[in-house]
């Protein structure tokens, strides 16, 4: 902008400091003075440049979500608290308890314990089922490895992100907690949205 | 034995070297290549090259020749890598896969699976078969401790091996053939064999699982815990499968100097034992006749105190499962503290203790002098001599029941080296079946049939015994071939072998003694001072009473404070239910106990005892080797170190023993008895270590040092070795008595307090059995399956008749450590009447 005035104050500062020749002295440069014109638009100028998109975005009203009387959609791949699921013809259980998610998950917090089926009262399909399956959501990352390593897809992340609770150990989520049909209250973001 | 040569071969373009006459699998190891196996385990013997999936290229040889069946040679050059071998390999994985089911989520050995690991390294990755896979029943139990799944078996015979080479119970076969071949047992007869539990631990798929530990966890929930098993004297390595602090399986942690690899089913299914909910986890002091639960200062407050008040009236018994340290320590407590020189770890006596007649209290020179003698560093063999040896004597044991894992080692020297066995006992024994030579003595003789054999040996100063105990004394000499000979042997009355020992020149390398002792750590426990005649170190020390002077004493009242670690003599020891009036008589008995059982019945005091899974310490092998207990799991409750407690009983007793760790505890051993000193757990290690092989070894005891010393007055001590057979002794002819019979006890593998507590184990749990012979049942008018009562001398026992037709005419057995009084009619005559019809 101002090369020139640079240049005339730089030969000026020279003269006083002997030891700008060294190159590791860097001098300080600041800007004109503002004058008292200049000191008012400083004031409302930029701040009337600003009122100006404000101004301009009323009209188009307010984008302020109401949680939690309002939620965000979210996408159909969200992965949110998980759902262990059952056979919808047979009722049983897919879990058979091999604890593969429990090996897959980064932050440890699966916990399985397995036991043999009852043949004349089957939990699961298997030859195994999960008697204890335990899942610490306050250790859980949400990465969505234990749904990859999963192979009966049995487990899966669901939509629901409301988890906070008051108490620690209220987050883990027991086997009949992670079953039970969720209330859906997450809505969900609809193709194109 | 010396190293065979090293050789050289190529393998892959790298040059390796390795043992003549290595396998190439192994070999390759030595050039960091893996060949994939199945069917190949060293343990088993020879290599049967069933799998063919370790098929490689050699030179020289058109067709691809299995790795695991050639030996190398040198120069050999071998290629792992080419196409031919990887297409070779990866046809195999594929066939294998074609009738196996893909259910690895729900199968146990998922994680931990060779087949697994073989289809990721070296399988073709993707199923082109579309068929329908072969399918049985599944899973359904082999026996009542192993589930057998046929659709995953690969059919690689490891367990059918297992069981015809290695245990020899020759009952798992392969039926049928081809594609429907299945392993089973004839006409599905559950498996049962004291060993069977290695087949789990040996198939390299899923279809052998245990039924204890069946999905109990998965390999990565796990962590593995090496200690060693205290539940017998065979002490094999194990380690401990834990999940959340409990113990879920036991595995096989190989060790070749102590147990091969091997385990008995005791070993493996008895750590239910440890996780029992039943266990004792608080100090328990009576009050009011009830034992009600107290804190630890206060349990050692009232114990201190009675025991304080008993002062140098107070006895030690401790038992077989206990640790160096917490031997050292109680008997330290007795010795130091209490003045009382009673302390006593073996139930019914051990070497050099003389014969019933002279009521088991010899003079304490022979004595020491016998322990000084027979367990000698330069007499002594260690396990692996028995892979060694030319000839082995078994003598007075069935290892079977008092040492398992010995069992499998001398079949094993018998299968494959040839070695000449012998065996020499009072009630037939499993081994009788591969020995070369087998001797029968009346029960209760054991010390005349060893001077006898001494004497035909041609150890000098014993008489040659006449009749059939003179014959019988020559062909087992006759099968014992000198300066390579190993003696497994048991029994208190042994003083010939000492002469016997001269003459088969034992102090050779590769051949000498094995004593197996009664208690688990038996021989740990004597050489750190549990014993009434010798101090830590077999020092010279005042002279105790053994276990039934201990007993005798308590009951008449001269005896007042009994200290019991990890003892339940009601159960273990000679005498049976009298040591329960004997303990009622005591003003204080102090328990440390798992379990309430018949002598916490009569304590006053119980202290909380560890499990071996728990305990910090060490044990001693009976060939001398030190090992590492380490614990795998916590305390559960308010149970304490043993060390630390006894520790704390010491200085509340004023003998401070500055004992504050299990190393110091160690040290403290250390310090008191020569031939261990300066050992420590580093040294140790995990595969432990023998204490002859060390330096300090020179200060064992000499034996001319004993004996004179300790004589005791008005008793002759007699040499060692110069008695003749006692008169009468010519094998006890007792049938020549009509309805009479001898009756000696053996000690049942299963007669254990582990059995009861194990739920796996409960349906092994023995019932009291007379075991006689076919021509003696028939004279007494008895059938197999009578109730039968056996009586002597006022002690009587109820039995169940078993017939037999190796038990020698004129003797009878029964089983030891059932609880009744069976272990007192030990080398009696008995009187046998019926008692009912058979059920």
């Amino acid at each position: 902008m101002n090369n020139s005035a640079d240049s005339s104050s730089e030969a000026e500062v020279s003269s006083e400091f002997p030891y700008l020749e060294d190159e590791s002295v860097v001098a300080v440069q600041r800007g004109p003075e503002p004058g008292g014109l200049g000191g008012a638009y400083r004031a409302f100028g930029e701040t009337l440049r600003g009122l100006k998109t404000t101004f301009a975005r009323i009209v188009e009203g307010p984008v302020t979500i109401q949680y939690p009387e309002e939620k965000t959609p979210v996408y159909p791949r969200f992965r949110g608290r998980h759902k262990l699921h059952r056979f919808e013809d047979t009722g049983l259980e897919k879990c058979v308890g091999c604890s593969l998610c429990a090996a897959a998950c980064p932050a440890d917090c699966i916990r399985v314990v397995a036991a043999e089926n009852d043949p004349e009262d089957r939990v699961s399909a298997g030859e195994r089922y999960a008697e204890i399956y335990e899942i610490n959501l306050a250790r859980c990352i949400f990465c969505g490895y234990c749904e990859v390593a999963c192979p009966f897809d049995a487990i899966t992340m669901g939509h629901e992100y409301e988890i906070a609770d008051y108490n620690r150990d209220d987050l883990i989520f027991t086997k009949e907690m992670l079953l039970a049909e969720p209330l859906e209250r997450t809505p969900l973001r609809r193709e194109g949205e | 034995m010396p190293d065979p040569p090293r050789i050289t071969l190529l393998v892959d373009g790298v040059e390796v070297e390795a043992p003549h006459g290595a396998m190439l699998v192994d070999a390759a190891k030595h050039g960091d290549v893996e060949i994939p196996v199945f069917c190949y385990e060293p343990k088993l013997g020879h290599p049967v090259g069933a799998c063919r999936m370790c098929v490689v290229e050699i030179e020289g040889i058109p067709k691809l020749q299995t790795a695991c069946s050639t030996p190398v040679r040198d120069g050999m050059v071998v290629y792992t890598q080419t196409e031919r071998v990887k297409e070779a390999q990866s046809a195999v994985v594929e066939f294998l896969l074609v009738n196996h089911p893909l259910d690895c989520p729900v199968c146990d050995k998922g994680g931990e699976c060779p087949l697994q690991d073989v289809a990721m390294g070296w399988g073709p990755g993707r199923s082109r078969s579309v068929d329908p896979k072969r399918h049985f029943q599944k899973p359904i139990p082999l026996s009542p401790l192993i589930k057998i799944d046929r659709e995953r078996c690969i059919l690689c015979y490891r367990c059918v091996r297992f069981s015809q080479e290695v245990a020899e119970d020759e009952q798992l076969q392969l039926l049928e053939r081809g594609s429907s071949t299945f392993v089973g047992t004839f006409d599905n007869r559950p498996y049962i064999a004291p060993f069977h539990g290695n087949i789990i631990e040996l198939c390299p798929v899923g279809a052998l699982t245990s039924d204890a530990y069946r999905f109990r966890a998965r390999p990565w929930d796990i962590e593995d815990a090496g200690t060693v098993c205290t539940l017998c004297p065979s002490q094999c390595n194990i380690k401990l499968t834990v999940r959340d602090e409990r113990i879920e399986r036991v595995l096989a942690r190989d060790n070749v100097d102590v147990d091969d690899g091997w385990l008995c089913d005791k070993g493996r299914f008895g750590y239910q034992m440890a996780e029992s909910g039943q266990r004792i986890t608080e100090p328990l002091i009576r009050a009011g006749g009830e034992l009600r639960p107290a804190g630890w200062a206060e349990a050692l407050e009232a114990a201190a105190a009675g025991l304080r008040e008993a002062g140098e009236r107070t006895a030690a018994i401790v038992g077989g499962s206990s640790s160096n340290e917490d031997g050292y320590l109680a008997q330290r407590i007795v010795r130091k503290a209490l003045g009382s020189p009673h302390v006593e770890s073996r139930p019914s006596g051990g070497p050099g203790v003389e014969s019933r007649r002279t009521g088991g209290r010899g003079p304490a020179g022979f004595l020491r002098q016998g322990l000084v003698e027979l367990s000698a560093p330069r007499l002594a063999a260690s396990v692996s001599d028995l892979d060694r040896a030319e000839s082995i004597l078994v003598l007075g044991t069935d290892p079977l029941h008092s040492m398992p894992i010995l069992d499998l080692r001398i079949r094993k020297a018998v299968r494959l080296r040839g070695a000449r066995l012998a065996v020499a006992t009072d009630r037939p024994s499993v081994l009788d079946g591969g020995a070369e030579e087998t001797a029968r003595y009346a029960p209760g003789f054991v010390g005349g049939f060893v001077s006898a054999l001494a004497a035909e040996l041609g150890a000098a100063g014993y008489e040659r015994a006449r009749g059939e105990l003179g014959a019988d004394a020559e062909r087992i000499a006759g099968a014992l071939k000198p300066g390579s000979t190993v003696i497994v042997w048991a029994g208190p009355d042994a003083r010939g072998l000492v002469g016997c020992a001269r003459a088969l020149r034992l102090e050779e390398d590769g051949a000498g003694l094995i004593e197996v002792p009664e208690g688990a750590n038996g021989r740990g426990l004597r050489e750190v001072g549990c014993l009434p005649v010798a101090g830590p170190g077999l020092s010279d020390v005042e002279q105790g009473l053994d276990a039934s002077g201990i007993r005798d004493a308590l009951e008449a009242g001269s005896l007042e404070a009994a200290l019991l670690v990890n003892a339940d003599p009601i159960r273990d020891f000679a005498g049976g239910p009298a040591w329960g009036e004997a303990l009622g008589k005591a003003k204080l008995v102090l328990a440390v106990s798992m379990f309430e059982d018949a002598s916490t019945r009569q304590a006053d005091v119980v202290f909380p005892a560890e499990s071996y899974a728990e305990k910090e310490g060490t044990v001693t092998h009976p060939d001398g080797r030190l090992q590492r207990l380490r614990p795998g799991t916590p305390h559960p409750g308010g149970v304490r170190p043993m060390w630390e407690v006894l520790a704390e009983l010491g200085a509340l007793l004023g003998e401070e023993t500055g004992v504050e760790s299990a190393p110091d505890a160690l040290a403290a051993i250390a310090s008191e008895v020569p031939f261990y000193a300066g050992i420590s757990h580093e040294e140790i290690g995990g595969t432990g270590i023998r204490w002859q092989e060390r330096a300090a070894a020179r200060y064992w005891p000499r034996v001319d040092d004993v004996g004179a010393r300790d004589e005791v007055p008005g008793r002759e001590v007699e040499p060692a070795g110069r008695t003749a057979p006692e008169p009468g002794d010519t094998g006890g002819r007792a049938e020549d008595v009509d309805g009479v019979i001898r009756v000696g006890t053996y000690r049942d593998l299963w007669a254990a307090e582990v059995t009861d507590r194990s739920p796996a184990l409960r349906f092994l749990a023995p019932r009291q059995a007379l075991e006689l012979a076919p021509r003696d049942a028939a004279r007494l008018g008895l059938g197999s399956g009578h109730e039968v009562e056996v009586r002597s001398n006022g002690t009587s026992v109820r039995a169940r008749v078993s017939i037999h037709e190796r038990v020698k005419p004129g003797s009878g057995f029964l089983i030891e450590g059932l609880g009744d009084r069976a272990a007192s009619l030990r080398g009696e005559l008995v009187e046998i009447s019926k008692a009912g019809e058979p059920e």
